[in-house]
């Protein structure tokens, strides 16, 4: 801290000034270091997420497309289908469909299915212009005796 | 013979309150910011299609152990309270402020992160996944 002498010969003087000034400095810049250093922007890929309704989803099972994924494979209506030509295959099945309504595509992955496999079929069927609906496993209770 | 005594001058340090008061305020400022869970082991995906997310006021992390946790709290959370917990942040937000960033680990399993899209689906909130922009 600069604490100094209120009286003294003009050289002390002119030190305890220049002290002040450093510890200014110093703060300042401990300041503006501080503020700079926000976390950079986050980056991410919205999604638009339906409520996935199991009654909505079984209704809507006959005439939307269907995306399996496992682990390493996906499959659309069942048929598996390279990640490469994925987004290719959807946009075929999904030409002359303007309502959103009709662009559904319901998404279904098995329990081990790592995220970021998820990441890259889903980001395909948005790219190909489809509406993500996820169909997840219902919860059933087992009793055991 | 008398001596005339000489009258001290003290003077409260003032430039050197303000000097402490300064730094308090620097303190406090870096305790406010370290006070997050940025040292969760989580890992992104990779694709593309990332934009700059701003304005996002809830976050969900999903760390490389499968643990969840909401916002900046050091405590896991469990499924079953997420979807309560998360409305409760979002309140009565208006839809641009109803951003969930979704920080999930990227070996994560869909038997953990489906049912959190679902609890966010199920508060009103608006799904970001981050991820890692994947160059090419």
């Amino acid at each position: 801290m600069a604490a100094g002498p209120t009286g003294g010969s003009g050289g002390a003087q002119t030190a305890w000034v220049l002290n002040l000034l450093t510890d200014l400095a110093f703060n300042l810049l401990i300041f503006f270091v501080v503020c700079a250093s926000n976390e950079p922007d986050t980056k991410g890929r919205p999604q638009q997420v339906p409520s996935a309704d199991k009654e909505k989803a079984n209704e809507q099972k006959p005439q939307n497309i269907e995306v399996t994924i496992t682990r390493t494979t996906v499959a659309v209506n069942k048929e598996e289908v390279p990640l490469a030509g994925l987004t290719a295959n959807l946009q075929g099945k999904l030409a002359g469909k303007n309502k959103p309504e009709d662009r559904i595509v319901v998404v279904k992955s098995a329990t081990d299915t790592p995220y970021s496999q998820w990441i890259l079929v889903t980001g395909r069927i948005e790219q190909a212009g489809g509406v993500i609906t996820l169909e997840l496993e219902e919860e059933k209770e087992v009793r055991v005796k | 013979m008398k001596f005339k005594r000489r009258k001290l001058e003290i003077t409260p340090p003032y430039v050197s309150m303000a000097d402490i008061a300064f730094n308090l305020v620097l303190f406090f400022l870096i305790m406010a910011k370290t006070q997050d869970n940025s040292d969760l082991e989580w890992e992104p995906a990779k694709d593309t299609g990332a934009k700059t997310i701003q304005n996002a006021k809830v976050s969900i992390t999903v760390d490389k152990h499968g643990k969840t946790y909401l916002n900046n709290s050091r405590e896991p959370v469990g499924q079953r309270d997420l979807a309560d917990r998360v409305t409760q942040e979002l309140g009565d937000k208006p839809p641009p402020d109803r951003i969930v960033l979704l920080k999930i680990h990227k070996d994560t399993l869909a038997s953990t992160f489906q049912p959190i899209m679902e609890a966010v689906s199920q508060a009103g909130g608006e799904v970001v996944h981050v991820i890692e922009e994947e160059r090419p």
